[in-house]
């Protein structure tokens, strides 16, 4: 079992092409820990827009009546990819992981991979 | 604006009230902000659906502009804040956290959230529970530091009846 440092931090070394990754409460919108990013990328707005993003689709969800879960939200910027993946369990409701990636040096399928394999061994 | 609230320091509170009531002239000079400070509060609620009532008051709890249902209710919370914002002043000075920043009240069905604007006044805002707090504090924050501007700007600009000039009510040093 990895805690939040040590999770966030295998995402940013295990990961190639990682470039910041958080962990985020998306019932405040505040981030639980961050790691990377710098000025380009602001992990606290981050935290804060995704949760808007997150909300929206869960709140469709609800709208389109489908009795399914999220499991992950891809986004594809010029040169990023943005990852989110909701955490799951009892104990992790309302949080999830967010994964900034540089295109050119990401492999997307790897990275999911990874991020799911990380999410299974975090505890908050 | 990076400037926090502070407490007077010590040895200049002698012979001084430790809030210097506004006086006539100040108020009018501060309520010529009223109209800017309005239109940020409205574009604050336009951004942020959740928030359910915006106010700028002056550290001693009068008014400058307020978004909210009733004008009554400005008036009082304006008053309570200054209030808690005694306490806290007191709070972050007796612990060595420096000026005052921000406050943060969650009450079971909503948030009261008050930021500093400047030196002289803060912004409060009240808000549902569901609120992105991340997002409240970010638009938040900025609101706070522009209507801190704006106000320097009314202060500084040249009163309509000529006096001499006056300081800000403040709880900053001089």
């Amino acid at each position: 079992m990895a805690n939040t440092e040590t999770a966030l931090k295998e995402a940013t070394t295990a990961i190639e092409g990682a470039v910041g990754a958080a962990l985020v409460d998306y019932t405040s919108g505040m981030a639980l820990g961050t790691i990377g990013g710098g000025k380009d990328l602001d992990l606290n707005v981050a935290a804060a827009g995704n949760t808007d993003v997150v909300r929206a689709k869960v709140r469709t969800m609800e709208l389109l009546g489908m009795q399914d879960e999220i499991e992950d939200i891809l986004i594809t910027l010029g040169t990023q990819y943005h990852l989110i993946r909701l955490l799951k369990g009892r104990n992790h409701s309302g949080l999830f992981l967010y994964l900034a990636l540089d295109k050119q040096r990401a492999n997307l399928a790897m990275a999911r991979h990874q991020l799911k394999r990380i999410e299974a061994d975090l505890e908050v | 604006m990076k400037r926090a609230l502070r407490l007077r320091p010590k040895g200049l509170e002698k012979g001084r009230p430790e809030t210097k009531p506004t006086n006539d002239a100040e108020r009018r000079q501060l309520m010529t902000a009223e109209g800017e400070v309005r239109g940020e509060l409205r574009r604050l609620r336009a951004r942020l659906p959740q928030v359910t009532g915006a106010l700028a008051a002056s550290a001693d709890g009068l008014v400058l502009a307020s978004e909210t249902d009733e004008a009554k209710e400005a008036e009082h919370v304006a008053a309570l804040t200054a209030a808690a914002l005694g306490v806290a002043l007191r709070l972050t000075e007796a612990t060595g956290q420096g000026g005052f920043r921000e406050l943060l009240i969650r009450g079971e069905s909503g948030y009261v959230a008050t930021y500093a604007a400047g030196p002289t006044a803060v912004l409060t805002l009240l808000a549902e529970p569901r609120i992105n707090v991340g997002r409240l504090h970010l638009e938040a924050r900025r609101s706070g530091a522009r209507i801190g501007e704006l106000i320097r700007g009314a202060l500084e600009r040249p009163a309509l009846v000529p006096r001499k000039p006056n300081r800000p009510p403040s709880l900053a040093g001089p």
